[in-house]
């Protein structure tokens, strides 16, 4: 009997030991404000700007590609977990977050700090970008776009003026195709990096994504042609394109292994490098051929569920989002603050600001739908099935169109 | 019994307690989630009965990436048996070296499944990775190992067979070091050739672990999913989607969980079925050679 007791005491013992050290691991967990970001040049900045804004210790950040960083993001908020304070959010999954009530509407604390930290310095479109039904959601950090990359030298070389259409880039990429320099790099990577690429070649080429009424017009016979030219670009892509996304086809142009293409102007810095690139003052860039390619103004936002300080992460946000730091940030990514923008020292600064104004004016934002992201996890999978001699372009995109007809059905958008 | 050991039930509780919670529970619960149109973004449930199930069946996607679970698995499989086997019997010869190679060989299984894959990614990275700086260097020009479809599958393959060869090899060793050599001995005195002293002695006397390690494996594969997420993420286009990848991306990207748990269920039925069928066919060739 003593023995039973014994046993039942260290048992107990061990329970209570047990839900202490949990109860005290979440203490320690919320005491600072956690912020998870795609990893990439420009964010890598913004995020430490909001380590510094705060107390040592205050603030963790997790840097991690796109598509894992949404992934996470997802599974936390709808678990409706408070790991999660502050998260990195593009346009196309800004909605859907938003849409789904897992992020804080912030207006309150907009009209509180307007002054202080001259919030009138985003244009309307901007705010706008980072509103939903009427809400701010998430405080702007940058306006992105995607620019063409061209090596200078080689053009030259080959007496190739800058690509102004789709069959220049093309006529291009084929003459400066060869066994050790690719003519063109391609992202093709699902969904992010596949999404973006398509979504040039659907804008410049076919007719868009969807009519007015949300119906699927990518697989009419514009939309197979584009991807139909798509799947010819990539005879002149590096070996292994479609696992690539933005990281792979950076070091690509850096490495002088690709002679062209569509990269993020958040890249354009990168190449200028001395550290990483090989191909320093090497690169310039225009707007990309045909228009149409993507541009995106991203920001961060609380998450509904954070149990730390709304002021005081509005404040880390804001100081982030400040004149002073995006004067400083402008050379990894376009600030979206008008005082800055219309500084002309960044023109002669930064040798890709003209190219990316232009950029901004033919480029074109992801369809405004809070679904896209799920869209293009159909639709990249069937054009890669297409680019990869899977299923004919036509068929493929046939499916893909069968499937997020089904998919907008069940999310109801067509009631 | 003691009156004190009428108390040790107690001891079962905390496995008991513990396989509930972490094996048990979620079972059910997916189950349970698989008979409803659950999207995780409206957090709304609508009990939809076996529509799940009858929707999954009927779909292409589903049966295309059964086939490729099914090429993987066994690629996998076999070329981990044959390897595997052959390291085994290799150092079952070695006498004083043997324990130094069984170590060098069994390293890329000591490293984590995500970390191999990382590994052997920039390793198969195109132009740059080691592998292709290599075949460039002396003017070969290499497939396209994760962007083509066919190559995508093989890469898969040879990847799960480097890190899990050497656990196979080392079951297999572990089981050669029981076995009898007389019988060995007694073959050779026939004139038995070497390959029929494999076939016909070590071989039967080895079925036992064979059976054990290929049913473990084949459970495994069917269940891979940490190296194709790193190294092909299912791709090019739907080139490697195992059943895992396909209900990763229902589950995760879509967030379509009742349809995601509907196909975590079809895919725990099917592995039982095919380990029960693998484990029988090979039970039956066992005694079949016993006799």
């Amino acid at each position: 009997m003593t023995n039973q007791l014994n046993i039942l005491k260290t048992m107990k013992g061990a329970t209570a030991a047990i839900m202490l050290s949990s109860v005290a691991t979440g203490a320690l967990a919320q005491d600072a404000i956690r912020v998870i970001s795609h990893r990439q040049p420009a964010l890598e900045y913004y995020t430490q700007q909001m380590v510094d804004a705060l107390p040592a210790g205050r603030v963790t950040v997790e840097l991690m590609p796109i598509d894992k960083q949404l992934e996470l993001a997802s599974i936390t908020m709808s678990a409706e977990s408070d790991a999660i304070d502050v998260l990195y959010l593009n346009d196309s999954s800004f909605r859907r977050f938003a849409s789904n009530g897992w992020l804080e509407p912030i207006d309150d604390l907009w009209e509180k700090y307007r002054d202080e930290y001259d919030l009138d310095d985003f244009p309307q479109s901007v705010i706008d970008a980072v509103s939903y039904d009427g809400k701010i959601y998430a405080m702007p950090i940058l306006t992105n776009t995607e620019l063409f990359f061209y090596r200078k030298d080689l053009l030259e070389e080959a007496g190739i003026e800058p690509p102004q259409t789709m069959e220049d880039y093309m006529a291009a990429a084929a003459q400066l195709d060869s066994a050790r320099m690719a003519g063109t790099i391609m992202s093709l990577k699902p969904v992010d990096a596949a999404l973006n690429e398509s979504h040039w070649y659907m804008n410049a080429i076919g007719d868009g994504w969807f009519d007015e009424n949300w119906k699927p017009i990518f697989n009419n016979a514009a939309g197979v042609e584009a991807i139909t030219k798509l799947k010819e670009m990539t005879e002149y892509a590096p070996r292994g394109f479609t696992a690539h996304a933005n990281d792979e086809s950076t070091i690509n142009l850096q490495q002088g292994l690709a002679a062209m293409g569509l990269q993020w102007f958040t890249r354009a810095a990168a190449m200028d490098n001395t550290e990483q690139s090989r191909v320093v003052g090497q690169i310039e860039w225009v707007a990309p051929p045909g228009g149409g390619a993507r541009t995106a103004n991203d920001g961060f936002a609380i998450s509904a569920y954070s149990s730390a300080d709304r002021d005081e992460m509005f404040k880390m946000l804001a100081e982030a989002a400040s004149k002073e730091s995006m004067r400083e940030g402008a050379q990894y990514a376009m600030p979206p603050r008008l005082s800055v923008l219309e500084n002309a020292e960044l023109a002669e600064q930064y040798r890709w600001y003209p190219a990316a104004r232009k950029a901004l004016e033919n480029g074109k934002a992801f369809p405004a739908m809070p679904d896209f992201n799920d869209v293009g996890e159909i639709v990249t999978r069937h054009i890669l099935r297409a680019v990869t001699g899977e299923a004919e372009v036509q068929e493929a995109l046939d499916q893909a169109a069968a499937e997020t007809e089904e998919l907008l059905t069940s999310r109801g958008y067509y009631n | 019994m003691a009156s004190w050991q009428r108390g040790l039930w107690l001891f079962f509780l905390p496995s008991f307690g513990l396989l509930a919670v972490v094996l048990l529970w979620p079972l059910g619960y997916a189950i349970f989630l698989s008979f409803f149109d659950y999207y995780l973004g409206s957090g709304e449930r609508t009990f939809v009965g076996f529509a799940n199930y009858i929707d999954l069946l009927t779909e292409a996607r589903l049966w295309n990436s059964m086939w490729t679970t099914i090429i993987i698995a066994f690629g996998s499989v076999a070329v981990e048996f044959v390897v595997g086997f052959a390291l085994a019997l290799a150092l079952y010869r070695l006498h004083s070296s043997a324990k130094i190679f069984s170590v060098l060989l069994f390293l890329p299984h000591i490293v984590t499944p995500v970390v191999a894959a990382l590994f052997l990614k920039w390793m198969l990275a195109s132009n740059w990775g080691f592998v292709d700086a290599t075949l460039l260097t002396f003017n070969i020009e290499p497939p396209d190992w994760l962007g083509s479809p066919v190559w995508a599958k093989v890469s898969v393959i040879l990847a799960d067979a480097w890190v899990f060869t050497p656990l196979v090899m080392m079951v297999l060793y572990a089981a050669l070091q029981g076995l009898d050599t007389t019988l060995i001995e007694a073959a050779q005195i026939d004139g038995a050739s070497s390959w029929n002293t494999l076939r016909h002695v070590i071989v039967p006397a080895l079925i036992p672990a064979i059976i054990f390690v290929i049913s473990i494996r084949l459970m495994d594969v069917f269940r891979f999913f940490d190296l194709i997420y790193v190294l092909t993420g299912g791709g090019p286009g739907t080139a490697t989607e195992t059943i895992t990848i396909y209900t990763y991306q229902l589950g995760f990207r879509m967030l379509e969980v009742g349809k995601a748990s509907a196909l975590g269920v079809i895919t725990l039925i099917v592995v039982a079925m095919l380990l029960l069928t693998i484990n029988r066919s090979l039970n039956k060739a066992y005694r079949g050679g016993d006799r």
